[in-house]
């Protein structure tokens, strides 16, 4: 066997083995939740799903809420996303394109937001959203969401800024265009894959959240899937299909998601810009 | 009218100076070339021209208008750039006609959707289709204009940044080292292409380069400059045998100019190592003075022969139509200032294939009548009756 041969095998296996561990706990919810009651606890589990099982996905569906709940992540997941893209694209030009100390020391402020724990913003947040008639509402969610993200979003999307030839933009500016151009027309296209980035991280950040979801909303309607999944955990008992059905149908939108913007996430924009 | 004056321009990096006290007036429809080795400044100049730098004091003025203090788009000048800097994300087409589109710039052009369909509207408006297609016959872009940067080469590339320049019919063309990317045979025939867009296209154009030849060929004026400073403003003829200082003397023309150590002797002439030469009619009315002088003679005015200087031949190299034979002179000493080191080797041009071999004793005919003299400190010796022409 050649030796590219050889590494292309390795690689091949390494990348199967990554997708099982990835892949296995998805497949281990389905099989989970097609599996009858009195086998979910035997002694030997079953690898394959029991196919006559389907109908606890309609009986979730119609005894829960997860319409609504999905919904609500749905409505937070994007508005965190877009919301956060929005705030972050001028900081990123910013610190990519202007060296001045106050600057520098917003970059470090950024940076220094990251070491604070969600946890323990949790009762200041609450008190001040309180005063604001913040609580009980998605933009609210949506707003304490954004403002975990958008500091790691600026730092990436200055990375992405920092790839940009700076001649493309003195270019622009020569052919009339004012800085908000600039940034709007040349740049914001140009970091179109980190963009892509940026929106998965905020996105997920959006549909995953626990910690606010469940203290900053308590009107039934509003909960998202995170905090609706979570109520299922009793002290007694714990009903694992529908956990797992209604688990399946949290993960799927978001890899859907994923598969969806991941095809922007490709290197190369730049190419032909300038000389090479 | 875009004639451009320039008013003790300096611009200071850090305490240091990249352009120091620069003055001088363009005249319009002028090729002047900013000419000089890298971090001379001359890149900075053009910058401050186009407004990409702000000037630390002095006033550029544009025709009747002072610009140093408006914004780039306001100057009514086209920059072409050493890397082109086109719109990766954007066609030959939309690159050609974005400055077009952007003198029609509304705020609301910046909204998604809206915008795109506005910009698409001026690009297919016929003003804008007409002189798109226009520059794009004139550079043979026509086939291109549905491409990507991307797809194009690097002679085609530069062809759209100078179409971006051309499309604007601006008063006053900037090029920074444009031909600098492109390998040697496309250099030429892009050089030939910009010298004919300039006689047809008519404007002021003012063109960076470290490169002597783009800058004999093509401009109509040259500012050599070194260390922030314009050592020398004239047409290329005048830099070329009227040179300020030995940096001029030795930045233009291959091989550079000899400089050789000399004497004046007051009413007997000029002692080179042992000889005595009578000064010829140009340098005459030096006649009177006295002192150590630097003679510059260029390769190609200087011959080998059976008298003369004695030196061997250190060096042949062979360029085809003619060789170079550097000779070591036994008596006289040479003095490449700027170069640092101070030998005796002299650059002699002769035509056709040089048999001469290292080692060789030869002699040197030195031929004085282009002849230029400079003092140690290499700045010209200029006659009385010169200066007055000058």
């Amino acid at each position: 066997m050649s030796t590219l041969s050889w590494s292309h095998g390795l690689r091949v296996s390494l990348v199967l083995a990554l997708l099982g561990v990835a892949a296995f706990p998805i497949y281990w919810m389905l099989v989970t939740s097609l599996t009858s009651s009195p086998d979910l606890f035997a002694a030997k589990p079953h690898l394959l799903p029991d196919l006559a099982q389907w109908p606890v996905y309609g009986h979730a569906f119609s005894t829960t809420a997860v319409a609504i709940w999905l919904k609500n992540s749905a409505i937070v997941a994007f508005g965190t996303a877009a919301l956060s893209i929005a705030l972050a694209i001028f900081p990123a030009y910013v610190l990519s394109r202007y060296r001045l100390p106050a600057v520098a020391v917003l970059g470090v402020a950024l940076f220094v937001t990251q070491m604070l724990p969600e946890a323990m913003l949790v009762v200041p947040l609450y008190a001040i959203f309180g005063e604001l008639g913040l609580l009980n509402s998605l933009g609210g969610l949506i707003l304490a969401n954004t403002a975990f993200t958008v500091p790691v979003i600026t730092l990436i999307l200055k990375g992405a800024v920092d790839g940009v030839p700076i001649d493309v933009e003195e270019a622009a500016c020569i052919d009339g265009c004012s800085r908000l151009g600039i940034v709007l027309t040349v740049v914001l296209p140009l970091v179109a894959p980190s963009l892509a980035a940026a929106a998965v991280i905020a996105f997920f950040h959006g549909w995953n959240e626990y910690v606010f979801a469940q203290t900053l909303i308590s009107d039934q309607g509003l909960q998202t899937a995170s905090v609706g999944l979570a109520g299922f955990v009793g002290e007694l008992s714990t009903p694992m299909h529908t956990v797992m059905a209604i688990g399946l149908m949290y993960t799927l939108p978001a890899v859907i998601f994923y598969l969806f913007v991941q095809r922007y996430v490709v290197s190369g924009m730049t190419a032909g810009s300038v000389k090479g | 009218m875009a004639s451009i004056s320039l008013q003790g321009v300096t611009k200071i990096f850090g305490g240091k100076k990249a352009a120091n006290q620069i003055s001088f007036d363009v005249a319009d429809r002028e090729f002047l070339v900013l000419l000089g080795p890298s971090g001379c400044g001359k890149s900075t100049l053009l910058r401050m021209l186009a407004g990409l730098e702000q000037v630390s004091s002095g006033e550029i003025h544009v025709g009747a208008r002072r610009v140093d203090n408006l914004p780039p788009s306001d100057r009514d000048m086209a920059f072409v750039f050493q890397s082109y800097a086109l719109y990766p994300h954007m066609t030959v087409r939309r690159n050609i006609s974005f400055p077009l589109i952007m003198r029609e710039h509304r705020w609301w052009f910046h909204l998604p959707l809206v915008g795109g369909f506005a910009k698409r509207r001026i690009e297919k408006s016929p003003a804008v289709r007409e002189l798109v297609a226009r520059t794009a016959r004139t550079l043979a872009l026509t086939d291109m204009l549905d491409q990507y940067p991307r797809t194009l080469s690097g002679g085609q590339r530069q062809r759209v940044a100078l179409g971006r320049a051309m499309v604007r019919q601006p008063d006053v063309f900037l090029m920074d080292e444009p031909l600098s990317n492109l390998d040697a045979k496309l250099r030429t025939s892009m050089r030939a292409e910009i010298i004919k867009l300039h006689r047809e296209v008519g404007g002021t154009f003012v063109y960076v380069t470290h490169d002597q030849i783009e800058a004999m060929t093509m401009g109509t004026r040259i500012a050599l400059m070194r260390d922030g400073v314009v050592q020398q403003f004239g047409t290329p003829r005048e830099i070329y045998a009227d040179p300020a200082n030995t940096f001029v003397a030795r930045f233009i023309g291959t091989p550079p100019m000899n400089l050789i150590e000399a004497r004046l002797e007051p009413q007997r002439g000029l002692l080179v190592g042992q000889s005595l030469l009578p000064l010829p009619a140009h340098l005459a009315a030096l006649g009177s003075q006295a002192g150590d002088v630097l003679l510059g003679v260029r390769p190609h005015t200087l011959q080998l022969g059976q008298a003369g200087l004695a030196g061997k031949v250190a060096l042949v190299e062979h360029v085809g139509a003619e060789s170079i034979v550097s000779v070591q002179l036994e008596q006289a000493r040479t003095a490449h200032h700027d170069d640092g080191g101070s030998g005796s080797d002299v650059m002699v041009v002769v035509p056709g294939y040089s048999e001469l071999r290292i080692g060789q004793a030869v002699h040197l005919a030195l031929e004085l009548s282009e002849a230029v003299l400079f003092d140690r400190g290499g700045q010209r010796l200029r006659t009385p009756a010169l200066s007055l022409a000058a």
